[in-house]
Order: C-alpha cells, then sequence, then structure tokens
C-alpha cells in the first residue's frame, strides 16, 4: 500500500493547529484568575474540558481520513437519518440551555444535536445535488436539496436556536453557487440576508439597495423578468422586515436585533447592549499589540458574557490587540480559500461540492460571529470555529475539517465507482 | 465548479474578511482612545485605604488601646453555589436554616453584589471559610478594624470614646479639606484624647489604584502599584497615664460617685484621670445602639458626665492652703507674718458664734499650726481681712474660675466670685456673705482637676503646668518620635517660696500630725490637705483631699473628691494616699497602714441620690 498520508494536506491541518492552539490560550485566560471563583464550575474547567474535546476530535479526524470514500459516501443517508432522529429527540428529551433545547445527554457527557446536524444535512444536500441525471434539471435537485436542508432548519427553529438555524439557512447560496444553479438564481438567494439587514440599519440604505439590486439585474440579464424580480424580492424582504419588527417580533427582540447598531444608547447599554459595549470596549483597550496574555482588564474583569465561549474573539482582541486579531482573520482566510483551492482540485462534483460547502460554512460562522463581536451584526450566538469553547462545536467542526481533507485526500476513489 | 464561481466565491471571502479586518482596526486603532476610556471607567477603582488608627500606650509603654480585627462574611446569591449550604452553615456553626435565611435576604438585596450576612464571626470560623473558598462561589469577607481595650482599665472620660461621623460633620469636612479624609460609615473621636488627637490617631487615608471585576471585586493593582498612595500621617500615642494607677483608683471607687486627678507635678502629666461612675467604651466599638445611649444619657447618675474635669463644687478645707498663701502675700497676718496667731474659741465671734463655728477650741495658732488642724476660726479672719477682688484675683491666678491650658477637651470654668457678683445678685451684702470664702465654702465652685493642678503647684514650689494626656507621638513605621510643642508656657504663681515652703510644711503636719495622719504613706513623706464640702441640701458632705508625695522631691500631686461620702479624711485621703504609694512604688506592700487606708477606701459609699430624696 502506498503511504496514505501522501496526499493529506497539511497545511490546512497546520492551521487547524494554529486555530487551536489560539482558542486554548484564549479559553484559558477568560477561565482562570482572580475572578475563578465567581464562574459556574462548569464554566471553571473550560479549558481541561476543550483539551478532552479536542483529544475526541482528533480521534474523530483520524477515523475520518482513514474511511474509504466509497464507505463514507454509503453512509451519508444514515448520517442524514441519525442526524434527523436526533434533533427530533432534543425536541422530546433534550435539556435547555441558555433558551435552546437542543443538548442531549449521555450521562454526564451532553452534545449539541444542532451542532452535529451540520455534518449529516451538508452530505446529504451535496448527495442529492451531484447525484442528479444528466438529463434531469438543476432545479429539480435543486429542490430536493432544498428539503433536505428544511427539515432539519425547521427542527432547529423548534429548539429555538436561531443562530445555527442561520447557518443553514445561509448554506443555500453556498450550495448554489457550487452546484451550477444558473447565477441569477444566487444572487438572488444572497440578496434577501443583504436586503433583511439593511433594513434593519436604515431604510434609506435598504432603499437605495433596492434601486441597485434593478440597476444590476437589468445590466445584468438584459431582462424585464429578472429586474422586476430583484426588486420586488429586496423590497418585499425590507417590508416583510420592517413589519416584522412593527409589529411580529415582542419588544425585547427588536431591542436586541435593533441595538447592535448604537449599543451604547441609554436605553440599551445595561441590557441588550451590554455585550456589544463591553466586546468593542475590550477591543478598544487591546489597541495594535494587545494588555498581555491574562492581562486583559475586561477579560479578567469578566466584563464580557461569554467570553470563552461566542465571545472568544474579543478576549484575543483585548489581550492580543489588532496583531492577534488579523492573525485569527489571516488564518481563517488562509483556510476557507485553501479549502476553496482544494475543492476545485477535486473533479467530482459530490467532492466539490462538500468541500466547498465546508469553506461556506466556515465562512458564515467567521463572518457571523466577528461580525457580532465587531458590532457589525446584531447579537447572534454562534461559536467562532476551533477557537470557541464548547465541544460539540469543535468535534463537528473537526468533522467537517476531516471529510473535506478525506475528499481531497481520496478524490482519486471516486472515480472507481462512480 | 467552474472557474468563474470559484473566483466569485473567492472574492467573497476576501470581501468578508476586508470588511471585518477593516472594522476590526477601525475599533483597535481608530477608535481606540474612547473605547479604552469605557473600559479603564469599568474596571479602574480608586479604592480608598484607611491607615490603622493609632494605638494607644500608657507612661511606662503599656499597650492600652489597640485594633482588633472583625471579621464579616458576605453572600452573593447569584454565585452561590445552594448545595454548598451545609458546608457554609458547619464552618460558622449555625443552622441550616439560618444560611439559607441570609440567602434570601441576600437575593433581595441585590442577587449579584456581595451582601454582608455574617459579622463578627470568629477568626476560626474566618480562616476555616478562607479555606474552603474554592468550594464557597459567590462567599465574600471583609475585615474590619475595631477599637481593643486590651488592659482591664476603663478610662472612658480619659480616652474617650469613637462614633460614626454624621451628615453635619461630613458636609463641615468637604468645605474645610479634602473630602476624601472622612467618608460615610467612618469614625472619629468624640471624646477624650480620642477626640482630641483625632488627626494624629486617624492620620491621612491613602489611595490604592485597582482593576475591580465586573463583580466590584479587586483583582490586580494598577501599573503594579505605581499609582498607590500608601496611607500616612497616623501615629501611636504615648500618654501621661499610668495604667496601674488609673486601675487602682478606679477599682477603690466602688459605689462611689467621684473624680480623681493625678498629676506629675514637674511637667502637668496626667497620671490618672478617673470620673465614676463611667462606662465601658466598647459599648460605642460597633456605633452605639440607640438604646443603649439612652441608658447612658438618662442616667440619675450621669455616667458620661466628666466629673474629673466638670464637676463644680466647693474645695472645702482643702481650699485653706491658698488662703493661706494670699494672706501671707497680701501681708494680712500684720507684721508678725508667718508668726502671727489667731485665737481660735471654737468659732469666730463675728457671727457670735452661731455662724461661724469651727470643729475643736484652738486657741492660738499661728498658720503652720492652722492648716495642721484645719482651724476654721484662723481662715474666718483671713477673709474677713481680705478684699474680696483680691480674692479672685489670686484664685484666677492659682487657676480657679478660668479654664485651663490642656488638651483635654471638655473642661468648666468654675467660679469665684467677686464684689461685681453679690452686687448683682441684688441682697445686701458684708463680711458674712464672704467669710465662708475662707473656708471653702459658699459661693464658689472648682473642679477636681483644678484642685490637682494647684496641689501640683504647692508641690513644685509654685509653677502651673499645662496638664497634658499624652507625652509624646510615634509614628508606627519609622519609630519617628514626635514630641508635641508645649500647649502653653508655665505660669507662676508669683508667690514667695519662702510663703510655699511655710504652707508646704503645714500641709506635711497635715499627713503626720494632722487630719490625715491615718493616711500616710508608709516610708514616704508627704503632705496633704482634707476637705469636707458642704453638699446642698440634707445630702451627706462630700469628700475632698489634696496631696503630694514625696515631700522633697514630689512626682505625683493628686485630688480627690468623692461625693456624699462624708469627711474628706474618711474616703478621699486613703484612696490618694493609696494612689500615690503605687505610683511612687509600682506596688503596695501589705502592712497595716494599707488595710486601714484600704478599708476605710472601700467601705465608704456614695449616698443614694434617689433614695434620700425619696
Amino acid at each position: 500500500m502506498r503511504q496514505w498520508y501522501r496526499n493529506l494536506d497539511f497545511a490546512t491541518l497546520l492551521i487547524w493547529v494554529m486555530l487551536c492552539a489560539c482558542g486554548l490560550i484564549a479559553i484559558y485566560s477568560a477561565t482562570h484568575g482572580e475572578a475563578q471563583e465567581f464562574l459556574l464550575n462548569t464554566v471553571q474547567n473550560s479549558f481541561q474540558r476543550q483539551i478532552l474535546w479536542l483529544v475526541i476530535s482528533t480521534v474523530a479526524l483520524a477515523i475520518i481520513l482513514s474511511m474509504p470514500m466509497r464507505l463514507l459516501i454509503r453512509m451519508v443517508p444514515w448520517i442524514y437519518l441519525v442526524t434527523i432522529g436526533l434533533l427530533v429527540l432534543a425536541l422530546l428529551i433534550g435539556r435547555e440551555v441558555g433558551g435552546a433545547r437542543s443538548w442531549i445527554y449521555l450521562g454526564p457527557v451532553g452534545f449539541q444535536s444542532a451542532e452535529l446536524a451540520k455534518v449529516g444535512v451538508l452530505l446529504m444536500a451535496a448527495l442529492v445535488l451531484a447525484s442528479r441525471r444528466k438529463e434531469n434539471s438543476i432545479m429539480n435537485a435543486a429542490m430536493i436539496a432544498a428539503g433536505v436542508l428544511a427539515l432539519p432548519v425547521l427542527l432547529i427553529v423548534l429548539q429555538n436556536d436561531l443562530g445555527t438555524a442561520l447557518v443553514f439557512v445561509g448554506l443555500t447560496p453556498v450550495l448554489a453557487l457550487c452546484s451550477g444553479i444558473p447565477l441569477r438564481i444566487v444572487g438572488l438567494l444572497i440578496l434577501f440576508p443583504i436586503a433583511g439587514y439593511l433594513a434593519i440599519l436604515s431604510w434609506q440604505a435598504a432603499l437605495g439597495f433596492t434601486v441597485l439590486v434593478g440597476i444590476i439585474a437589468w445590466y445584468g440579464t438584459r431582462s424585464r423578468v429578472w429586474m422586476a424580480a430583484g426588486v420586488v424580492a429586496s423590497a418585499m424582504t425590507f417590508g416583510i422586515a420592517t413589519f416584522a419588527l412593527q409589529y411580529v417580533l415582542q419588544p425585547h427582540q427588536v431591542a436586541r436585533i435593533a441595538s447592535f447598531s448604537n449599543p451604547e444608547a441609554d436605553e440599551y447599554r445595561t441590557n441588550v447592549g451590554f455585550h456589544l459595549v463591553q466586546s468593542k470596549a475590550a477591543l478598544g483597550s487591546g489597541g495594535w499589540f494587545g494588555l498581555g496574555f491574562r492581562q486583559g482588564t475586561q477579560t479578567q474583569g469578566r466584563y464580557i458574557p461569554e467570553q470563552s465561549t461566542d465571545f472568544v474573539f474579543s478576549v484575543i482582541g483585548e489581550e492580543w490587540g489588532f496583531v492577534g486579531g488579523i492573525l485569527i482573520l489571516l488564518l481563517f482566510a488562509a483556510l476557507i480559500l485553501r479549502l476553496l483551492w482544494l475543492a476545485r482540485a477535486i473533479d467530482h462534483p459530490i467532492g466539490n461540492l462538500v468541500v466547498a460547502g465546508v469553506a461556506g460554512i466556515f465562512l458564515i460562522h467567521v463572518c457571523v460571529n466577528i461580525g457580532m463581536v465587531l458590532g457589525l451584526l446584531p447579537v447572534i450566538g454562534i461559536p467562532l470555529p476551533f477557537l470557541s469553547y464548547g465541544g460539540s462545536a469543535l468535534l463537528t467542526n473537526t468533522a467537517l475539517l476531516g471529510i473535506a481533507l478525506a475528499c481531497y485526500m481520496r478524490r482519486a476513489e471516486f472515480a472507481l465507482y462512480w | 465548479m467552474t472557474r468563474t464561481r470559484f473566483l466569485l466565491f473567492c472574492s467573497a471571502v476576501v470581501f468578508v474578511l476586508s470588511v471585518l479586518s477593516f472594522q476590526l482596526f477601525r475599533l483597535q486603532v481608530t477608535e481606540r482612545q474612547g473605547l479604552s476610556e469605557i473600559a479603564r471607567g469599568n474596571a479602574l477603582r480608586d479604592i480608598r485605604v484607611l491607615p490603622a488608627r493609632g494605638l494607644v500606650y500608657d507612661r511606662n509603654g503599656t499597650l492600652m488601646v489597640q485594633n482588633m480585627p472583625t471579621y464579616t462574611i458576605s453572600l452573593a446569591s447569584r454565585y452561590f453555589d445552594r448545595t454548598r449550604i451545609p458546608l457554609l452553615a458547619e464552618h460558622l456553626g449555625v443552622p441550616e436554616s439560618v444560611v439559607s435565611l441570609r440567602l434570601e435576604e441576600a437575593q433581595e438585596h441585590n442577587p449579584y453584589r456581595l451582601y454582608p450576612s455574617f459579622t463578627n464571626v470568629s477568626f476560626e470560623q474566618y480562616s476555616r471559610i478562607l479555606e474552603d473558598s474554592y468550594w464557597l462561589p459567590g462567599v465574600g469577607w471583609e475585615i474590619k478594624h475595631r477599637r481593643h481595650y486590651s488592659t482591664n482599665v476603663r478610662a472612658s472620660h480619659a480616652l474617650g470614646y469613637i462614633g460614626e461621623v454624621n451628615r453635619e460633620e461630613l458636609n463641615a469636612i468637604d468645605q474645610q479639606s479634602d473630602s476624601s479624609l472622612y467618608r460615610q460609615g467612618d469614625f472619629l473621636g468624640r471624646t477624650g484624647v480620642e477626640r482630641g488627637y483625632e488627626p494624629w490617631l486617624r492620620g491621612i487615608p491613602g489611595v490604592a489604584r485597582r482593576w475591580v471585576n465586573v463583580y466590584g471585586l479587586e483583582i490586580m493593582s494598577y501599573a503594579q502599584g505605581q499609582g498607590d498612595q500608601p496611607p500616612r500621617g497616623n501615629y501611636d500615642l504615648h500618654l501621661t497615664l499610668d495604667y496601674r494607677v488609673q486601675e487602682l483608683a478606679e477599682s477603690l471607687f466602688v459605689n462611689k460617685r467621684g473624680a480623681v486627678v493625678a498629676l506629675d507635678p514637674n511637667d502637668g502629666g496626667i497620671i490618672a484621670l478617673v470620673s465614676k461612675p463611667d462606662y465601658p467604651l466598647e459599648m460605642f466599638n460597633e456605633g452605639i445602639q440607640s438604646d443603649a445611649w439612652q441608658v447612658l444619657v438618662n442616667h440619675d447618675e450621669q455616667p458620661l458626665y466628666n466629673r474629673a474635669t466638670m464637676n463644680l463644687m466647693p474645695p472645702g478645707s482643702t481650699w485653706k492652703p491658698f488662703m493661706a498663701l494670699l494672706a501671707l502675700s497680701e501681708g494680712l497676718l500684720g507684721d508678725e507674718g508667718e508668726e502671727a496667731t489667731i485665737f481660735c474659741p471654737g468659732y469666730h465671734p463675728f457671727g457670735q458664734g452661731r455662724f461661724f463655728r469651727c470643729l475643736d477650741v484652738h486657741g492660738h495658732k499661728n498658720v503652720v499650726q492652722a492648716l495642721q488642724n484645719s482651724c476654721n476660726t484662723f481662715f474666718f479672719e483671713l477673709a474677713h481681712r481680705m478684699d474680696l477682688d483680691v480674692f479672685k484675683t489670686y484664685a484666677n491666678r492659682f487657676g480657679f474660675g478660668v479654664e485651663a491650658p490642656t488638651d483635654l477637651r471638655e473642661q468648666t470654668a468654675g467660679f469665684i466670685p467677686d464684689s461685681a457678683y453679690f452686687n448683682r445678685t441684688g441682697r445686701y451684702w458684708g463680711k458674712g456673705s464672704i467669710m465662708n470664702l475662707g473656708v471653702g465654702q459658699g459661693d464658689m465652685g472648682v473642679t477636681p482637676f483644678q484642685l490637682a493642678r494647684y496641689a501640683a503647684a504647692l508641690a513644685n514650689g509654685g509653677t502651673l503646668h499645662a496638664p497634658h494626656m499624652v507625652s509624646h507621638l510615634v509614628e508606627p513605621e519609622t519609630n519617628e518620635r514626635i514630641k508635641l510643642p508645649a500647649i502653653s508656657d508655665p505660669s507662676h504663681l508669683g508667690i514667695d517660696t519662702a510663703y510655699v515652703n511655710l504652707v508646704r510644711r503645714g500641709m506635711r503636719l497635715v499627713m503626720e500630725a494632722g487630719t490625715g495622719r491615718a493616711s500616710q504613706i508608709p516610708g514616704i513623706p508627704s503632705a496633704g490637705k482634707t476637705g469636707t464640702a458642704q453638699a446642698p441640701g440634707n445630702f451627706t458632705d462630700h469628700s475632698v483631699f489634696i496631696m503630694f508625695a514625696p515631700f522633697d522631691h514630689p512626682r505625683i500631686a493628686l485630688a480627690v473628691q468623692c461625693e456624699n461620702t462624708g469627711g474628706g479624711s474618711l474616703c478621699a485621703a486613703p484612696i490618694a494616699s493609696l494612689l500615690a504609694e503605687i505610683y511612687l512604688k509600682r506596688e503596695i506592700p501589705p502592712s497595716w497602714q494599707t488595710d486601714i487606708r484600704m478599708q476605710r477606701a472601700l467601705s465608704a459609699t456614695s449616698e443614694s441620690l434617689i433614695s434620700t430624696a425619696e
């Protein structure tokens, strides 16, 4: 047998190791120190637990890398079914943590079913999109794939874990882009979140965006139908978002969504804006080079809630400064672009889609999480891959990375049985 | 994946991460100033560090007042692990229900902040909780320092009590000086030495610049403590008080009201200052409870009242040395001076024998003999011959009727009449009205404090020192010794030394062959003068005594006043004698003289003001 690792992409693995190491440093800093006694016992042990989960994740990575591609592909529908089963199970017997009923406990070990679902859903959607027959329209496959995505999204929304559900929604345009669905439809799909975001920011921006969409659609397609579709879609998104903010959502939900652009306002800064004010203050006090390991006053003073999980980036920003923050962003850029490069090197559509999908999932997480920490997006509770404390997320993300690496490493195997 | 789509995806990635990088730069570099100010405002606290209040030592270096830590355990209910209730209850030695109850109190107050739930826990309990602090999240502790009186001396009026600073005082302090000096909840000296030396005892609070966490707890120092200012300017007091003398005086005053003032005649240092009844200073340690305060204020015997420096009563026969000196200086005895005699038939003829009675038929007595035997007739005659305004001038020169320069804050000037006073009262007055003054009775009032100063002046040959409690201050860190400037220059009685020595001889005879015979100090010659001051109404007389010893080089001068206990030789004299002895000999060796004095001093009882009134 040839050395199996000859085609393993060590650059990606190196980035993974570096990100995990940065995460451990930040988690250690956030959970040790003079104010440690005020943390819950479970939070005090975060560092040790994360190391344990890292070991488990490494084992999972090794297992995935050692599996033949054929076996992996065969398993996809079963993985998907198990995923749906777990999501249903969580709804029935799950434990509610932080408002979301997505935790399943096996004795003392708990895991987040919605996190794990990312693997099965991505694989299943990629399988569906890639296995259409030549004569069938891509749109038929797309419909089925949309169903594959919609079912878990529905279950996760029922679990009240909106952040994770958003990741699946965000996956739609990514998969569409990579699966040959017409670009104008991809454009339409991307248009919705942008229009919604602008609707929250200001109505002038939303109006301007609508006009812009019309112009681009006209010059892009020279079709009145598409131009109208674009304009109507963005206008509708704008309308629905505004309507929802005014009449549907509870005041505290509106405050939470609307507060991100000015969290310092008097009505927000002590409640819904508190996270962001403190997060920004931490970043600001970090400056160019940071205050140093375990020297951040915001971090050591526990001013930022969730600082070892969702707000771990502000810990890095405060203690390691702009240099540290940029290093993290560069590592993520390298990871995602490297994954895309790997995806392009795979000839087979299924490998192609899976690897690009993994890159897409990471991109969404980075964008939403860091955007939130930096005050560009509303506070949406999703973790930063490999950095935030959280066993399920670490295992899931490592597994996704492993699958991507396996697809690249065994890219020659696709042809054998397809 | 086509090349276009690959490039589209890549540019999306680059776009998103560029936006994030741009915003990161904006926050960390462009807006750094404002944002880091929010962080500093969060976390940077200037914590006031109070200096330890100065300790108080007696003249021999015995620690009298110190600071004892008291421990408080606080709970922050939000962070407290309720499964640890049994552990905490066990450490505190209270039932679990009590812990639960306190936890609910803390919850109601503010679940996120530490709330003082258990005050005054013992050091053992405190250290057990500290050891287990890892298992007790949400449990905090605080150490406060309280005054602790380490001898069994009360010295309530000499040392004084401390009290929590009130709103008006805070406002006054704010207007005068640095507002960090006192804050709500601080204590300051209210009476005695605690009040008189408040600025030295207290010192100036320092500042510790600390990073605090979101719960307000200190987590680290700012810039390695460079911004800190240590507290400073607090000094330990070394008193002139001798705690053994004070202790004996307090123990001899059982069942009695009255006062003792003992001075060092060479510099005016106060060796003992007793006012009975008194009260334990510990009552004021945590801020006095209002019911306890009401008891003190409304008590019939007025324990808060400083009899030693404020109680006015006639001096009785202890006034006679003064009258003798006045007469000698003013030549009232005629050409013969000290050899002049006055005949005592048992009364002064001015009142036809009815009003101005003597205790005995003394016959012809000169001034020394008159002092020795306390002959009233002799001193009635001197008063008969004197001018009232000259009397007042002399009395003021001796420190009566005026306030003394001293570091004690509470005193009364006393009252010495002059002709203007009698004119003002509007009645007819003549020699008869002022003759009583010759024997220390009638319309006059002096304090034990003034009598002691007068005794000290007689002891040292005529110098009046400023009586003071504090000999020097010591900086506790550097042991730097500070001698405060004298309160005032000593003044002189302006009496010929020969006359003073004559009167001293008379006072020595009082002790050796006169009314003070029974109160001699074995082996140490002394001088004294008994006095019996008439109490108004039908109450028993007050017992008064002045004394100094040893005769040749006096080291202690005393005035003792026992209210409503009878004649001066009965109660005040033995007490003064015992106090002088313990001061000079450092102990009281057993002897028959000791037995007699002890027996007299202890058996004397102040007549109750209430029972007689009923």
